[in-house]
């Protein structure tokens, strides 16, 4: 008997067409929890390195863990695990909306994809049995019309549909999964992976439930949850959605602004999630089982931006199509999310792409040579929805920004290196790490995927949030000592931040209840309550952390099979240099190396390489990832 | 006199929460499809909440008399020991908010949790309420017109 979880997990090979249920084992599931701790066990352990992500051997894990689709309020996730194609690196992409859940429902913890089909398809889940079923006809469609067209198909409008758009058929390398039509497993480029295995969608439903083992204390932890949350510290998170961010990160001259050249935007009330709210919004929509509801449902009614209602965009989008590349024109942007959402994009890296090309064409790199004529000028709205068209289709000067920021920097020269604003070859998300937080500077130089605010948590918690997260009986350094320090206790404080933020990941939580203090969040500790009674496995908090510990070094271990180690833990050039004006004027990044010495001896790993010493590997009981 | 279920759809986010909670009372597990209360999610933008308006319909068409009207509450409950799981009640509600168990096989429907309904105890946004029934009475017709007049842009 099974609790909290639905104990199977599915492996579907695409080139022979077959498919195989598997009994997960209950020990080994623990010791990892489940979503992507377990997940980067399966593809640690089934994906010798070096493979090329776009190949047939390459394996995808679409992984939920113990309390997705529970009443765990922050249960409305699933992680598309994976090798990407934009960075070489380990990948994890979250996302929301309804489709983890009815994954669970279907009978599914687990789905490992494999091989190649030899034409289009998409495999359908419901209720414990598989389909694979011919997509040719889908070929070609945007997410929405696909997602459509598979309701009248299997004539069920209560299905959960993951597809990708023409990005990912046409593989961008930032091509993203869109799943329930407007909620992306963006980063990474998994659209690019699902295009290269011809698979267009995966589909699931099912009237199967999930057990608790403990009902009136499960009950009883999700209410004291509730409770809690009704304090949490970022308000304006539920009430204005994300996009509230804009004013707020402006004033305080940590917004990126044309290619992280600032970090304040002068237009920013033209753009704010006040105004979004106001006048575009057509309703607030909920992820499954979330009880904030920061996403919005908004459109653009009429004018040469007009689109149909669809969800988002975000504080991210809204940087990213906004600011980042000049722009301040908020039915532009909607506009360009809704592009991204149809044809399958990453908004951060679309708009990163963009506004590299618009600093290139500043700086003379490109030329109308190169763009058919069309002038790459900051701030112009109509040409950054231009190029989202161009580069879901891989048209024109498209195919170029298509391949992500460092391969176009590659291309154009050493000039324009000093523009290409990633990590290991993923471009930044909407924070400015010389001037928000120096956590996250460490955050960017070390996330697995790359530059990477959000997996396995926002950095910024600690020092510009001011708050422990339930850490501190851990021994999280207390209290902050102030955003712009760069002593090695930064590094310290990363140690805790990672891995409170990697028990969500393990999970399968959203990490944005994870972000408060006792009484305020879902503590480590409100997590093991809520898991024991959900999976009578009494854990502790102290258990959580250690399987989180366990994913966050594996994680690294997958990377350093790839060739990666300190070396590749750095940051943009720009960082190095002061932000030019506004309100942070002067910040920047000087004592990076200090702070990962420190970080590296927190987690036990090897000073010079970064990597996970043996011991630490033994002491995890990961002796098979010892090099 | 006392208290009915109402709904305002415009504060619904289509969360499903109350379908969570429900499963959770009556099951002791969690599972939308064994739920009591429904939530239609669809797009673009619709998130209702549909629940059991306690009509009675189906107390008239039960060819066993297991349909009976709760004294207390007046909600329309069902006695297990006596319904066949025939689906005659499914057939005649006019919401669609009564089903077969799949598992139990016989009817279920929403019995207002004897006086204490978790799905509003328990809605994040106040779109589900358990009112005094003159009050929910104006909020529905309230509800129901605007529904159905002509939106002026």
């Amino acid at each position: 008997m099974w609790y909290g979880f639905a104990g199977k997990l599915l492996r579907v090979n695409l080139t022979s067409g077959e498919f195989k249920v598997e009994e997960l084992d209950k020990n080994e599931l623990r010791k990892y929890m489940g979503c992507v701790g377990y997940a980067a066990r399966l593809l640690y352990q089934e994906m010798p390195g070096g493979i090329d992500p776009l190949a047939p051997e390459a394996k995808v894990v679409l992984a939920t863990g113990a309390v997705t689709g529970t009443l765990c309020p922050s249960g409305g996730s699933y992680e598309v695990c994976y090798k990407s194609p934009l960075t070489g690196t380990w990948n994890q992409a979250r996302s929301g909306g309804a489709f983890g859940p009815k994954l669970k429902y279907a009978g599914f913890d687990f789905v490992v994809i494999e091989g190649k089909a030899e034409e289009p398809v998409y495999v359908y889940i419901h209720d414990g049995e598989v389909e694979i079923k011919p997509a040719k006809h889908l070929w070609g469609l945007n997410v929405e019309e696909t997602t459509d067209a598979l309701i009248r198909e299997l004539d069920d409008p209560e299905i959960s549909v993951a597809a990708i758009g023409q990005a990912g058929e046409n593989g961008v390398l930032y091509a993203a999964l869109i799943n329930d039509r407007g909620r992306a497993a963006g980063r990474g480029g998994i659209g690019a992976v699902f295009g290269s295995k011809n698979l267009k969608a995966v589909v699931v439903n099912g009237r199967g439930g999930i057990k608790v083992a403990r009902p009136k204390e499960f009950a009883e932890a999700v209410e004291k949850a509730e409770q809690w949350l009704k304090n949490y510290p970022f308000g304006s998170i539920p009430s204005l959605g994300t996009v509230g961010l804009v004013s707020l990160n402006n004033s305080l001259g940590i917004l990126p602004t044309k290619n992280f050249q600032t970090a304040h935007f002068e237009k920013a009330d033209q753009i704010s999630g006040e105004l979004l709210n106001r006048k575009y919004q057509i309703k607030r929509r909920a992820c499954y089982g979330c009880s904030f509801a920061c996403g919005r449902y908004t459109s653009v009614g009429s004018g040469k931006f007009a689109t149909p209602p669809m969800e988002g965009p975000e504080y991210e989008t809204v940087d990213m199509l906004g600011p980042i590349c000049g722009v301040a024109d908020l039915e532009a942007i909607i506009r360009g999310n809704y592009l991204c959402n149809v044809y399958g994009l990453d908004t951060i890296s679309t708009g990163m792409s963009i506004a590299f090309a618009m600093e290139c064409y500043e700086k003379g790199l490109l030329t109308d040579r190169d763009t058919e004529g069309m002038p790459l000028r900051w701030g112009d709205g109509e040409v950054m929805v231009k190029l989202v068209e161009k580069i879901a289709h891989r048209e024109g000067i498209g195919a170029l920004l298509a391949q992500g920021v460092k391969r176009m920097a590659e291309q154009l020269g050493p000039a324009a290196e000093e523009a290409a604003i990633h990590v290991k070859g993923l471009e930044l998300p909407a924070h400015e790490p010389r001037s928000e937080s120096k956590v996250l500077a460490v955050q960017y130089a070390v996330s697995p995927r790359g530059g990477c605010h959000m997996h396995p948590n926002w950095a910024s918690t600690w020092d510009f949030g001011q708050l422990d997260c339930g850490m501190k009986e851990f021994g999280i350094p207390w209290p902050p000592t102030g955003m712009q320090d760069e002593s090695p206790q930064k590094g310290v404080v990363y140690r805790y931040v990672a891995l409170q933020g990697e028990i969500s990941e393990i999970l399968g939580a959203c990490i944005f209840y994870s972000w408060g203090t006792e009484g305020s969040c879902i503590t480590p500790q409100l997590y093991a309550e809520i898991v024991s009674a959900l999976t009578g496995w009494d854990v502790t908090a102290a258990e959580l952390m250690t399987a989180a510990e366990r994913s966050w070094n594996l994680k690294r271990c997958f990377n350093a099979r790839e060739g990666f180690t300190r070396k590749d833990d750095k940051l943009p050039g720009r960082f190095a240099q002061a932000i030019p004006d506004g309100p942070s004027a002067g910040a920047r990044v000087e004592n990076l190396d200090a702070m990962l010495d420190a970080y590296y001896e927190a987690m036990g790993w090897d000073r010079q390489t970064g990597l996970p010493a043996p011991e630490k590997l033994r002491e995890l009981g990961l002796e098979f990832a010892i090099n | 006199m006392s208290k009915v279920l109402v709904v305002d759809p415009s504060l619904c986010t289509g969360c499903h929460r109350c379908e969570m909670w429900c499963s959770l009372t009556k099951y002791g597990e969690i599972n939308p499809s064994r739920s009591n209360v429904y939530v239609i999610r669809r797009e673009p933008a619709v998130d209702v909440p549909v629940v059991c308006m306690q009509c009675g319909l189906c107390i008239d068409v039960c060819p066993t008399g297991a349909l009976k009207r709760d004294g207390a509450t007046d909600a329309v409950v069902v006695d297990e020991n006596i319904c066949t799981g025939c689906g005659t009640c499914v057939k005649v509600c006019p919401y669609g908010v009564l089903r077969v168990d799949e598992e139990t096989e016989v009817a279920a429907k929403c019995d207002l949790c004897s006086g204490s309904p978790a799905c509003v105890n328990h809605c994040p946004h106040g779109a589900l309420r358990y009112e005094d029934a003159g009050k929910a009475a104006a909020r529905r017709r309230e509800i129901w017109a605007m529904a159905h007049g002509v939106r002026i842009r």
